[in-house]
C-alpha cells in the first residue's frame, strides 16, 4: 500500500520541475539584483512587486521571503519600536548574505504601508510589528507564517531562531556595526595619551577636579534634577521628548495627561522648576546676604519671591491636572460652612 | 580687674540658664513631633477599624502570635506545615525576624508590665510607634551635620513625610516599618563615630546595622552607602583615623553580626551586594597604611589612591550602572509620584544640597551622597522612594533651617535697629553661627520662639565634649570672623520670605494629612465605597475566611491563587497550597494550570493535591476590579511557564482578553471563569459584569465537579467544595447507593479481605 503514493509523488517530480523553470530562475536573479542594489540587502517590495514574486504559484518561486511589515507613519510611537526592529531586521538580513554570498534560497524584504496598502490587505495584517515568512510551500499570502511576539524579544538573533528553525538555512551570528568606528577609537586614544602627563600633574598637584568641591556640587544637583525629573523613567520606557497631537499633526503634545506615563520635555520642564526653586533659597540665604548693596538685594529677593511664587503654583497646577487629585483640607466640622464640600 | 569676671560669671549663668531653657524647649518639640508622627498614621484605624492591612502584614502577624505563644526558640525552629502543602515552609530560616522579634518583645514587656493587650493590636500599632523613632532619629542625625535647628526642621517634616506615611500607618505591619528607623539610626551611629572618633558608638553602629539586617532586605544599601562614603572621603583627601575607626569595626562587627541572621547567612561574605565593602575596607587599610608610613609624601599618595579608587570605580560603575539601568521590570516612578511621595520637599532638596557643600563636612558630605543615591536609585524603581524619604527631609529641614536663620536674624537685628539706634545691636552680629563662647546680651529682646530653640540648645554639644567635636564646630565660626558687617537682607522683604515658607509648610502640612487620610489608609482587606446613598462597607474577605474557620475541618486543604494565602492561613487558620512568598514557581504555576483546565483536569490537579475547597475572589458584581478575572491572565503565564499545554493564545481572541460572547471556547470553559460566574446570571437576569464593563459570554451552565459550598455577601469571594470522587462501575453505584451508609465500611472490609 505504502509505495502508491510515493509512485504517484515520483511523477508528479519532472512534471513540477517542467513547469517551474519557466520563470523561477528568472525571478531569483531579478531579486538577487534587487538586492544588490539595496545596500542593508532588504528589498523593498511594493503591491506591484509582491504580485511578481510572491503572489506567483508556489512552482515558480523556489525561494522564501522574510518580509518586514512597516509604516513610516507609526515610526514615532515609542511602545511600537518600529525603527529599532527595522534595524534589526537588516542587521538579520546583512548577517544571512555574510554566511551565504549570493544564497537564492532567502531574500529578506520590507514593504511600506502607505504606499502598499493592497498588500497589507492581502496579507491580513492588521497590527504592527509584523514579520512573516512566506516559503515556497505557502500558496496563498494568508497563509504564510507570522513571526511570533515572542521572537521580536531578543531582536535580532530571536530572529535568527525562527528563521533557522523554519527555513533550515542557516543565518551564522548576527554581525553588529561597532560603537565607534575604528577612526573615533584612534582619535579617542590619541587624546586620551595626550591628556595623561596633564593629568597626572594635576593629580600629583591635588586639585584634580575631584578635589574642587563646586564640582561635586554640580554633580549633585544634576543627579537630583535628572532623577526627580523622572529621566530614568525615559532611558527605561524610551519615551519620547513629545508627541504630535493626533487630530492636529502640526501641533505638539509636551504634557501627557494621566500619572502612569510621561514625556521627557515636561518632565525635565518640572525638574527644572524644582530645582530651580530650590537653588534661588540657595542663593538667598548663601549668597544674597553678602552682597552690600541694599538695592540689589531688595531687587534679587523680590525677583525670587514672584519667581518662586509663580514655580510652586505651577508645579501644584501641574500634578492637579495631570493626577487628577484634589487634595484638600480636613476642618473641623463645625466649620463647614466655610468649606467645600467633598 | 573684677568687673569682667562678674560679667562672665553672670554670663555664664545666663548662658546656662538659656541653656537649660533651649534643651527643654527641644525635648519638648521632639516629644511633639514623636505624637504628631504616631497620630497621623491613625487616620486608618479612625476611618476603618484597627486591623492588619493588606498581604503581607498577616503573615507577619501570624509569626508574631506564633513567636508570642511559643516562644524564641520555637519559632526559631519553626517548619510551618500550614502552607505550600504538601512542602510546607521552614519559616524561622527564610524570614527577616527584626519585626516579629520587634514586635514580640513589646507585646511581652507589655504584658509583664501587666498590661495586657492583644498581640493584634500590637502589631497594627507598632510601625506609628516606629515612624516616631524614625523621626527622632533623623533629629539626632541632622544634628550631627547642621545642628539644632536643621534637626528638629528635619524630624517635623518626616514625621509627616507622605512617602513614608504610605508604609507605616497603623496596620501596615510589614518589615519597612521598623526597617526605616533602622535605616537612619545606623545612619546616625555612623556619622556620630564620625564625628567623634569614639568606638563607643561604633560598636553601637554595628549593633544598629545588625538590627537593621534583622529587619529588612534593604540593609544592603547601607553597606554599599557607608563604603562609597569612605571611598569619597578618601578621593577628596579627607582621611583620618576617625574615618578609620567610623568603618572598619563596621564591616567586621557588622559582616559577623550580619551572618548571624539564618536567612542572610554566608550571603553576607560570598554575593557581589557585599564585596564593595570588602574592597573599600582593604582600600582603607592600604590609604591607613600609607599614612602611615609617609605621612609627610601626601602629593604621592594621592596618586596611588587616585589610580586605584579611578580604576576601581570605573569598573565598578560599567558593570553595575548598565544594569540597573536595563532591568526593565523594574518601576521608574514620573514626576507626579516625587511630587506625590515628598512634596515641596523637592523643591527644597537643591537648597538642602548647597548648603551641605558650605562649608563640606564628613557629616554633611554623608548626607549628600545619601541623597544622590538614594534619589537615583528611587530614579529607578519606585519602590525605593521610601529610602529616599529620610534623606529628603535631611536636606530639606537644613535648607528651611538656613532659610529661617537668615530670615530671622535679618527681622531681628533690623527690629532692634529700629527700636533703638544704639551700636550694642551689632556688636554680636553673628550670634547664630558663633562659636560656644559667645554670648548674646540681646537674649530678652523680641525674638521669635523658633528662633531660641534653634540657637541656644546648638551650643550645647559643642560644650559636652569639645574636644571631640572640635573639628566639626571649627569649620562653622570661620565665616562671621571674616566679615564685620551684618549679614542680613532687608527687612520686610524677610518677613514676606518668612510668611512664603510658613505658606509652602502649610501646604505640605495639607498634602500630608490629606496623603494619610485619602490615599494611603485604606487596609484593603475591608474595603468602603462612598456614594449618594451614604458609605458602603465591604467585608466579604473576612466573612469569607471567617467561614472557612468555622464550617471546615481543620486539616482542610484550601486553594486559591497566591494572593490569598497569607490571609486564608493567618485568618481562617487552614492549609493552603501556595501563598504570597512565592518560592516554588511550579507549585503556583500547578495551581495557575488548575485555574485555566477544563473542570475535570482541574479536579484532578486538586485532588492529587487534597484541597478540598477553592476559593476565587470575583468583583463583577460590585466592580471590584482587582479580582481574579482580572489576574487571571498572569495565571494562565505563570501556568502555562511550567505545563506547555496551557497557551496564552487559546485565552485570547485576537490579542484581546475578554470574557463576553467573543470569549475563546478555552476561557469559558476554564475553571477559573466558571467558578466566577456560576449562577452570576441569576443576580440581575443579564450577567452584566462591572468591572469588564459588558455581560458575560456563556450565562447559564452548571458544575460538574465542584459544588458551591459558600458565597459571600457581595459575592466578592466564592468558595467551592471538590465532589468526591465518582464511583468508576455504573453497575456498582446502585448498589452502593441503596446501603450507603456502609459504604465506609464496606471499603474497609474489602481492603482487608485478601489477608482473612
Amino acid at each position: 500500500m505504502a509505495p502508491a503514493p510515493a509512485r504517484h509523488l515520483l511523477l508528479l517530480l519532472p512534471l513540477l520541475l517542467a513547469a517551474a523553470p519557466a520563470g523561477a530562475d528568472d525571478l531569483v536573479a531579478e531579486l538577487q539584483s534587487l538586492r544588490a542594489r539595496s545596500p542593508s540587502g532588504v528589498i523593498h517590495l511594493t503591491d506591484t512587486s509582491v504580485t511578481r514574486f510572491l503572489s506567483a504559484p508556489a512552482s515558480r518561486r523556489p525561494y522564501s521571503v522574510l518580509l518586514f511589515f512597516d509604516a513610516a507613519a507609526l515610526h514615532s510611537k515609542p511602545d511600537l519600536h518600529l525603527p529599532q526592529l527595522r534595524t534589526e531586521f537588516a542587521l538579520l538580513a546583512a548577517s544571512f548574505h555574510d554566511r551565504n554570498p549570493g544564497s537564492g534560497d532567502l531574500f529578506f524584504a520590507d514593504i511600506e504601508f502607505a504606499e502598499s496598502q493592497h498588500s497589507f490587505h492581502q496579507f491580513g495584517v492588521n497590527s504592527l510589528p509584523h514579520v512573516r515568512l512566506i516559503r515556497p510551500e505557502h500558496s496563498t499570502l494568508a497563509g504564510s507564517e507570522q513571526m511570533d511576539q515572542s521572537h521580536f524579544g531578543r531582536l535580532a538573533d530571536s530572529m535568527a531562531e525562527f528563521v533557522e528553525s523554519r527555513t533550515g538555512l542557516e543565518v551564522g551570528p548576527i554581525v553588529r556595526p561597532p560603537l565607534l568606528s575604528r577612526n573615533q577609537i584612534i582619535l579617542l586614544g590619541i587624546l586620551f595619551l595626550i591628556s595623561i602627563p596633564f593629568a597626572i600633574k594635576r593629580v600629583i598637584e591635588g586639585e584634580t577636579l575631584l578635589h574642587d568641591r563646586r564640582v561635586w556640587m554640580a554633580g549633585a544637583l544634576f543627579v537630583y534634577f535628572f532623577s526627580v525629573s523622572g529621566g530614568m523613567y525615559g532611558i527605561i520606557r524610551h519615551t519620547p521628548m513629545f508627541l504630535t497631537d493626533r487630530s492636529d499633526p502640526d501641533k505638539l503634545v509636551f504634557f501627557y495627561q494621566g500619572s502612569g506615563m510621561q514625556l521627557g520635555a515636561e518632565g525635565f520642564a518640572v525638574g527644572f522648576l524644582y530645582t530651580l526653586v530650590g537653588l534661588m533659597i540657595a542663593g538667598v540665604t548663601h549668597l544674597l546676604v553678602k552682597v552690600e548693596s541694599l538695592q540689589t538685594q531688595r531687587f534679587a529677593m523680590m525677583a525670587v519671591i514672584a519667581i518662586g511664587w509663580w514655580a510652586v503654583r505651577k508645579v501644584i497646577f501641574l500634578d492637579n491636572w495631570k493626577t487628577g487629585y484634589s487634595i484638600h483640607t480636613f476642618w473641623p466640622s463645625s466649620w463647614r460652612i466655610w468649606n467645600h464640600p467633598h | 580687674m573684677a568687673e569682667p569676671e562678674v560679667s562672665s560669671a553672670a554670663s555664664a549663668g545666663g548662658w546656662r540658664l538659656r541653656n537649660a531653657f533651649g534643651g527643654v524647649l527641644c525635648a519638648f518639640t521632639l516629644l511633639l513631633i514623636g505624637v504628631l508622627a504616631f497620630s497621623i498614621r491613625l487616620f486608618s484605624v479612625i476611618k476603618y477599624e484597627s486591623v492588619i492591612h493588606e498581604f503581607d502584614p498577616y503573615f507577619n502577624f501570624r509569626v508574631t502570635q506564633f513567636l508570642s505563644k511559643n516562644g524564641i526558640y520555637e519559632f526559631w525552629n519553626w517548619f510551618d506545615d500550614r502552607t505550600w502543602y504538601p512542602l510546607g515552609r521552614v519559616i524561622g530560616g527564610t524570614v527577616y525576624p527584626g519585626l516579629t522579634l520587634t514586635a514580640g518583645t513589646i507585646w511581652w514587656l507589655l504584658n509583664s508590665l501587666n498590661i495586657p493587650l492583644s498581640v493584634e493590636t500590637v502589631c497594627v500599632f507598632t510601625a506609628p510607634i516606629f515612624s516616631a523613632n524614625a523621626s527622632w532619629a533623623t533629629y539626632l542625625l541632622t544634628k550631627e551635620a547642621k545642628g539644632t535647628g536643621a534637626g528638629l526642621m528635619a524630624a517635623a517634616i518626616l514625621a509627616m513625610v507622605p512617602s513614608y506615611i504610605s508604609r507605616s500607618v497603623a496596620g501596615s505591619y510589614d518589615n519597612e516599618a521598623v526597617a526605616i528607623f533602622a535605616l537612619i539610626f545606623t545612619f546616625y551611629l555612623y556619622v556620630k563615630t564620625l564625628n567623634t572618633g569614639s568606638l563607643f558608638y561604633a560598636t553601637l553602629n554595628a549593633l544598629s546595622y545588625f538590627y537593621m539586617v534583622c529587619s529588612w532586605g534593604g540593609y544592603t544599601f547601607i553597606i554599599n552607602l557607608i563604603p562609597m562614603h569612605v571611598l569619597l572621603c578618601i578621593v577628596t583627601g579627607r582621611y583620618s583615623s576617625r574615618l578609620y575607626i567610623a568603618y572598619a569595626p563596621l564591616v567586621i562587627l557588622g559582616t559577623l553580626l550580619a551572618a548571624l541572621v539564618p536567612v542572610v547567612g554566608f550571603n553576607a561574605v560570598m554575593t557581589s551586594e557585599h564585596f564593595a565593602s570588602f574592597l573599600v575596607f582593604i582600600i582603607l587599610h592600604v590609604v591607613a597604611l600609607v599614612y602611615y608610613i609617609k605621612g609627610l609624601l601626601t602629593p604621592r599618595l594621592f596618586k596611588v589612591a587616585m589610580t586605584f579608587v579611578i580604576t576601581v570605580g570605573l569598573t565598578y560603575a560599567s558593570k553595575y550602572i548598565p544594569i540597573i539601568a536595563s532591568v526593565s521590570e523594574h518601576q521608574p516612578p514620573t514626576w507626579p509620584s516625587y511630587f506625590m511621595d515628598i512634596n515641596v520637599l523637592a523643591f527644597l532638596i537643591p537648597a538642602g544640597i548647597i548648603s551641605c557643600f558650605l562649608p563640606l563636612s564628613d557629616a554633611s558630605s554623608f548626607m549628600v551622597l545619601y541623597l544622590v543615591t538614594a534619589v537615583y536609585f528611587s530614579g529607578v524603581m519606585v519602590r525605593l522612594m521610601l529610602v529616599l524619604a529620610p534623606a529628603a527631609c535631611i536636606l530639606s529641614g537644613i535648607a528651611l533651617s538656613a532659610a529661617f536663620d537668615v530670615l530671622t536674624r535679618s527681622i531681628k537685628f533690623q527690629l532692634s535697629k529700629l527700636f533703638d539706634d544704639s551700636p550694642a545691636a551689632s556688636g554680636d552680629s553673628s550670634p547664630e553661627s558663633s562659636s560656644a563662647g559667645t554670648v548674646n546680651t540681646n537674649s530678652t529682646k523680641s525674638e521669635s520662639r523658633t528662633e531660641k530653640s534653634e540657637t541656644a540648645p546648638k551650643e550645647k554639644p559643642s560644650k559636652k565634649n569639645r574636644k571631640k567635636e572640635k573639628e566639626v564646630a571649627e569649620s562653622v565660626p570661620v565665616r562671621p570672623k571674616k566679615e564685620k558687617r551684618l549679614l542680613v537682607l532687608p527687612f520686610e522683604l524677610s518677613v514676606m520670605g518668612i510668611l512664603l515658607l510658613i505658606v509652602l509648610g502649610g501646604f505640605y502640612v495639607v498634602h500630608c494629612v490629606w496623603a494619610a487620610a485619602e490615599a494611603y489608609s485604606a487596609p484593603s482587606i475591608v474595603l468602603t465605597s462612598r456614594n449618594r446613598d451614604g458609605l458602603h462597607v465591604f467585608d466579604d474577605f473576612r466573612e469569607a475566611y471567617g467561614w472557612l474557620s468555622h464550617n471546615t475541618d481543620v486539616d482542610d486543604k484550601v486553594a486559591s491563587w497566591w494572593d490569598y494565602g497569607y490571609q486564608t492561613t493567618a485568618m481562617a487558620n487552614r492549609t493552603v497550597i501556595v501563598d504570597n512568598n512565592t518560592w516554588n514557581n511550579t507549585h503556583i504555576a500547578t495551581v495557575g494550570t488548575a485555574m485555566s483546565s477544563p473542570e475535570k483536569a482541574a479536579w484532578e490537579i486538586f485532588n492529587s493535591l487534597d484541597v478540598k475547597y477553592v476559593l476565587v475572589v470575583f468583583g463583577g458584581l460590585v466592580g471590584y476590579p482587582s479580582d481574579d478575572i482580572n489576574k487571571f491572565l498572569w495565571m494562565v503565564r505563570i501556568g502555562g511557564g511550567v505545563f506547555p499545554h496551557i497557551k496564552e493564545a487559546d485565552y485570547l481572541r485576537d490579542g484581546n482578553y475578554r470574557v463576553d460572547a467573543q470569549a475563546t471556547p478555552t476561557m469559558l470553559n476554564c475553571l477559573m471563569y466558571k467558578l466566577c460566574y456560576y449562577r452570576f446570571v441569576e443576580t440581575d437576569g443579564k450577567g452584566y459584569d462591572r468591572v469588564r464593563g459588558y455581560e458575560i459570554g456563556k450565562k447559564h451552565f452548571k458544575l460538574t465537579h465542584f459544588e458551591e459550598v459558600f458565597t459571600t455577601h457581595h459575592w466578592m469571594v466564592r468558595i467551592y467544595k471538590l465532589k468526591p470522587q465518582k464511583n468508576r462501575v455504573r453497575g456498582k453505584l446502585k448498589k452502593l447507593k441503596s446501603n450507603s451508609k456502609t459504604s465506609s465500611t464496606l471499603a474497609a472490609g474489602q481492603k482487608k479481605n485478601p489477608w482473612q
